[in-house]
């Protein structure tokens, strides 16, 4: 049984319509995870109990579940509410694509709270206690000292967060959308080709993250550009 | 929400049906990692490139697409055999239960491939050579010295993998396996209450994940048990 090439070709174009949809979803829920990992990661550290209580569950409930139960919980689940449906929220949440953003933002959020959360402990204290022993202000060594520091650290651990992102955006073709992985789905059941047309998609991904690494591998350079030559941490 | 009470057992029958599936690709994924790794570490040159692509395809690759890639292309490849060996044949193919536990074993198999090859090149060699002067032959000084400080070592990233691995069963649904996803679209049809139902699969989800999390913490500290207190 070999491969038909010629049936490879004619899809190819078809399969790239899907990239621009799944690269769609994967930059929205990228950026909404870091925004709301943000404000997660300081509700995990923050000096109230009850604030660190609720976002230690929220992280546990996303971490904890599938993310394709956590899509079909906001993609059929929030249809139940009539307050919703009446809303004018539902313009949005009624379009597939919003709720699969939303659901994959929800998703990564708390792994990047996570991420950060680690990334800011591993910043030696002693640095932030020098910096306040000379008159900085909180803010400025957050912005100076931290946060740059920090980045180092953030950053490997979030380039495997937005690969995972990358193949997470493949559920959105359960909800009826048309990315990548739905595409070939749709090429499948009409030609019953499954090897020639999943193997090319598997394809396109493999080189979207691959391109995701090389971004990232930059960013880590950028990041670590006033270490000094020669040594690794 | 009273209404989930009428479908528990059929939510309870869908756990089991989990549970299987999970089994079966726990035991299978460790298989592929030990082999994947003891070809990385001892393998002819020739079989490093296929290991690097093995590993390499099966992070990257979206965990649908490779379970749809197993399914569909299973069922192609078993009904052209089947039809060349009896042409009255229509259509065949693996039940969804097997073809997804193979489908998600390999995956995290991938991962567990680095993970344990990792965790045999992290030994300490000063061990090894400690026990081969004292005169242990290879199989006990295997199973007595390297196997259980590699587990020490390999225990964290297998933890994660063991989450994963019971998070990608969810998937299975998608060809057909009759689990509590599919038992949550039947409830649904009844009694249109989708964020109930759904929510309910979160919960046992969540509920599996806690006590293989807790399980894990018991694993480590046992395996740590011969370690210094800091």
């Amino acid at each position: 049984m070999g491969l038909n090439l010629d049936l490879i070709l004619d899809t190819l174009p078809r399969l790239m319509s899907g990239i621009g949809i799944t690269l769609g979803l994967l930059v929205y829920s990228l950026l909404g995870g870091l925004v709301l990992g943000s404000l997660l990661c300081m509700a995990l550290t923050s000096k109230k109990p009850w604030l660190r209580a609720t976002a230690r569950c929220y992280v546990t409930f996303f971490r904890g579940t599938p993310a394709l139960v956590q899509l079909f919980v906001i993609y059929y689940g929030l249809a139940q509410f009539p307050i919703l449906r009446e809303s004018p929220l539902w313009i949005v949440m009624r379009d597939p694509f919003w709720c699969c953003v939303l659901a994959f933002a929800l998703n990564s959020g708390a792994y990047v709270a996570e991420i950060m959360r680690g990334a800011l402990s591993g910043v030696p204290k002693e640095l932030g206690e020098a910096a306040r022993a000379l008159g900085m202000r909180p803010l400025a060594i957050f912005r100076t000292i931290t946060a740059p520091l920090a980045l180092r650290l953030f950053l490997p651990p979030y380039g495997n967060e937005a690969v995972s992102m990358l193949k997470t955006t493949a559920l959105a073709s359960t909800v009826t959308l048309m990315d990548l992985t739905g595409v070939a789905r749709t090429v499948v059941a009409q030609t019953y080709a499954p090897y020639e047309i999943f193997i090319s998609a598997a394809i396109v991904y493999l080189a979207l993250a691959w391109i995701i690494g090389r971004l990232i591998t930059r960013a880590e350079r950028w990041a670590s550009r006033w270490q000094e030559a020669g040594v690794q941490s | 929400m009273v209404s989930v009470v009428g479908w528990i057992d059929d939510y309870l029958w869908g756990t089991l049906v989990i549970l299987g599936v999970y089994g079966v690709a726990l035991v299978l994924c460790i298989l592929w990692g030990l082999l994947g790794a003891a070809a990385r570490l001892f393998g002819p040159r020739w079989l490093q490139p296929l290991v690097s692509l093995y590993v390499t395809v099966f992070r990257g690759t979206p965990e649908l697409l490779i379970l749809l890639i197993f399914y569909f292309g299973s069922a192609v490849t078993l009904t052209a055999i089947g039809q060349a060996l009896d042409p009255d044949i229509r259509y065949l193919d693996i039940p969804p239960f097997w073809a997804g536990a193979l489908a998600i074993s390999f995956i995290a198999g991938a991962y567990l491939t680095e993970i344990f090859r990792a965790a045999f090149l992290g030994v300490d060699p000063g061990s090894i050579e400690a026990a081969r002067a004292l005169g242990l032959k290879p199989l006990p000084l295997f199973f007595l010295v390297r196997a259980p400080q590699m587990w020490r070592i390999a225990l964290p990233g297998f933890g994660n993998q063991a989450i994963s691995l019971i998070k990608d069963t969810a998937l299975i649904s998608v060809v057909g396996l009759e689990e509590i996803m599919f038992t949550a679209e039947m409830a649904i049809s009844v009694t249109q209450e989708p964020f109930v139902m759904y929510m309910v699969v979160a919960f046992i989800y969540l509920a599996l994940t806690t006590v293989i999390t807790s399980v894990l913490r018991r694993l480590e500290r046992r395996a740590n048990r011969f370690q210094e207190v800091r």
